[in-house]
């Protein structure tokens, strides 16, 4: 991709929405309701799902379907391990659940990355996520159906003392520095070294394979991260929502980072987070109209994959460097 | 011992032929297109929720051919909604990678599921049978659902007229040539562009026929759409994308594995489905057969 001069505008620019995008969920619990504070966790959370996805989507461009089993499978593990053994700190638990999520990846990636690709590779990610679904609405010791619930906020020793995040927003603010984390990693990730690679295997991993490289294991490698980090937001939205049904590991579930990836633009590492605040704005805005909010939701949908090819923020991208271009030229016309 | 056995097959043959049924118009889209029709359920729920109100309509027990009668009505109603999709959105889908399809029809799905709850309410409805294949026939001492054995039948006679068409008529192997080569086709003097319509309208009227038929065979939700998509698109993976007579025998090996393997393990019914769909993929990731044939 050939850069501009007029690169370092559009990038200040776009510093400074994700600056001001993180000032908004910072002080949120200081002007909003209880329920929109609520929304923005979950929302902060499905952020990090979605751009650990689109690692392996936007990235190394590979459609995983089965996204939600991970998610889930860090989601039931921090909760389930709570209940289990509640005298251990609660970050074991988290990291036990990212750790689960990082072996299912790596379970699901031998299956899947073997020899399917493309299309194949997403039905049969999918076939495997349901498998997980199945699992875990039939077994006793996660609740079945009903899913587990009263999951405790924990209290977190801090060596120099105890820090309760059961009260207040605490929780919030811990989801917020947590998300931060995990976004940092991922954007580390996506920026370093391997992310390069990554991306040069979606442009063309037959080259890739010529210079001696083992594709399959470095898919893999993007698998697990992606896997792992999904499953780590799952075990941090546990303690949040309290409840943790089987609905986060079914299909549909799956479906949500891929559409956030789309309506944000896959192409950026910011686009994913892009779409899931929009998407969460329009069920919000139309949550209580049955019908019309599907409506809207798939019809905006519709017209973004359509229209937009490059989603919200490739789009926005596109116009600012057209308007940048304009604005310069105009301006040496004048000088001239 | 031996009816036990047979009964179990029974269902899983029902579950199978109800499957294909669905899938039939998917994979013959995919065939031809290239574009996996996520929202394919959706249509097959819109053409079971219409024949729910076009039953309702009439006065009186609902007769044997009045509800085939309906059933081709909503075949023919969703195949021109699918005309008017393929103008509008099939179009423009031609040319983006396969995610992009994938998301653009999921949307889809979304949508129908809205216009659903609008129409006809997010609770459940039930249709009942139409009068005739509300019995049950006894066999020795095996109790058949009459309305299974006209699923079974309905999923045979659909699989043969396929077929037919695809390999026995002279459209159906013009249908296979602009599969295989569509510039060549081009070339030779074949209106491709028309052919891929034809093919979508066929595969969305396939989807309304699944709907009608298999209306009464479970209660209507705005979900259905979803559940009917994921078996689909599990059958017409195992037996090779676009491929026909891959499907039916995909569906019917996946329905003897998942009705076999819920008698065995209870516990977990309708997992070996997932099972087998990842097993058979994982030997033969291209599927039972592949290609449009």
């Amino acid at each position: 991709m050939s850069r501009g001069q007029n690169t370092s505008s559009t990038t200040s620019a776009a510093n400074a929405a994700i600056l001001a995008a993180a000032l908004v969920f910072a002080t949120l619990p200081l002007w909003a309701d209880k329920g929109l504070v609520f929304l923005a966790g979950i929302v902060m959370v499905q952020i990090v799902f979605a751009v650990s996805f689109n690692l392996m989507f936007g990235l190394t461009g590979l459609v995983s379907f089965g996204q939600a089993a991970f998610f889930a499978a860090g989601a039931y593990t921090a909760a389930w391990l709570g209940r289990a053994v509640p005298e251990l700190p609660f970050l074991i638990f988290c990291l036990a659940g990212g750790l689960v999520g990082a072996l299912l990846a790596l379970l699901i990636g031998v299956v899947a990355l073997r020899r399917a690709s493309g299309i194949y590779f997403a039905i049969l990610t999918l076939a495997l996520g349901q498998l997980v679904y199945t699992l875990i609405g039939k077994s006793d010791a996660l609740g079945r159906e009903d899913g587990l619930v009263g999951i405790k906020r924990p209290v977190i020793d801090l060596f120099v003392g105890t820090l309760d995040l059961s009260i207040g927003d605490r929780y919030y603010y811990f989801l917020l520095v947590a998300c931060g984390i995990l976004l940092g990693l991922l954007w580390w990730v996506w920026h370093g070294q391997l992310g390069r690679l990554l991306a040069a295997l979606r442009q063309d991993a037959e080259r890739i394979r010529f210079f001696g490289v083992n594709v399959r294991r470095y898919r893999e490698i993007a698998f697990i991260i992606s896997g792992g980090v999904t499953a780590l937001a799952g075990a941090l939205v546990a303690p949040w929502s309290q409840i943790i049904t089987p609905a986060i590991a079914h299909w549909s579930y799956s479906a949500l980072p891929i559409l956030f990836c789309l309506l944000g633009g896959a192409s950026r590492f910011w686009g994913p987070a892009v779409g899931a605040i929009v998407f969460a704005g329009l069920e919000y805005a139309t949550r209580t109209m049955v019908g019309v909010s599907e409506l809207i939701v798939g019809g905006a949908l519709l017209v973004v994959v359509l229209a937009m090819p490059g989603g919200i923020v490739g789009t926005l991208s596109l116009l600012a460097r057209k308007l940048t271009k304009n604005g310069k030229e105009r301006l040496n016309e004048q000088s001239a | 011992m031996v009816g036990d056995f047979l009964l179990v097959g029974l269902n899983g043959m029902t579950w199978a032929m109800a499957v294909f049924l669905v899938a039939a118009g998917l994979t013959l889209i995919f065939g031809i297109l290239h574009i996996l029709n996520f929202s394919h359920g959706g249509f097959v729920m819109i053409g079971a929720y219409l024949t729910y109100t076009l039953i309702n309509q009439t006065s009186g027990p609902t007769g044997i051919f009045v509800f085939l009668a309906v059933a081709v009505l909503c075949a023919a109603v969703v195949g021109v909604l699918g005309y008017v999709i393929d103008r509008t959105v099939f179009e423009r889908l031609k040319a983006v990678d396969d995610s992009y399809s994938l998301i653009a029809t999921y949307a889809m799905l979304i949508l129908c599921e809205g216009g659903v709850k609008l129409v006809w309410g997010p609770d459940f409805i039930a249709l009942p049978p139409p009068a005739g294949l509300d019995g049950a026939l006894l066999l020795g001492d095996l109790f058949i659902p009459s309305y299974s054995l006209f699923v079974i039948l309905s999923g045979i006679v659909v699989f043969l007229v396929l077929d037919f068409w695809i390999h026995r008529t002279r459209s159906g192997k013009v249908m296979q040539s602009v599969a295989l080569d569509p510039w060549m086709a081009n070339v030779l003097g074949i209106n491709i562009n028309a052919m891929f319509t034809t093919a979508v309208v066929a595969g969305f009227a396939l989807a309304g026929l699944a709907g009608g038929l298999l209306a009464p065979n479970q209660s209507l939700s705005p979900g259905l759409g979803g559940t009917y998509i994921i078996q689909a698109f599990g059958v017409i993976i195992v037996g090779g994308i676009g491929n026909v007579r891959g499907a039916f025998i995909a569906a019917l090996v996946l329905g003897m594995i998942d009705a076999f393997g819920t008698v065995y393990v209870p516990e977990y019914p309708g997992i070996f489905f997932y099972i087998a769909v990842a097993g058979i993929l994982m030997y033969r990731p291209q599927g039972l057969l592949s290609g449009i044939r």
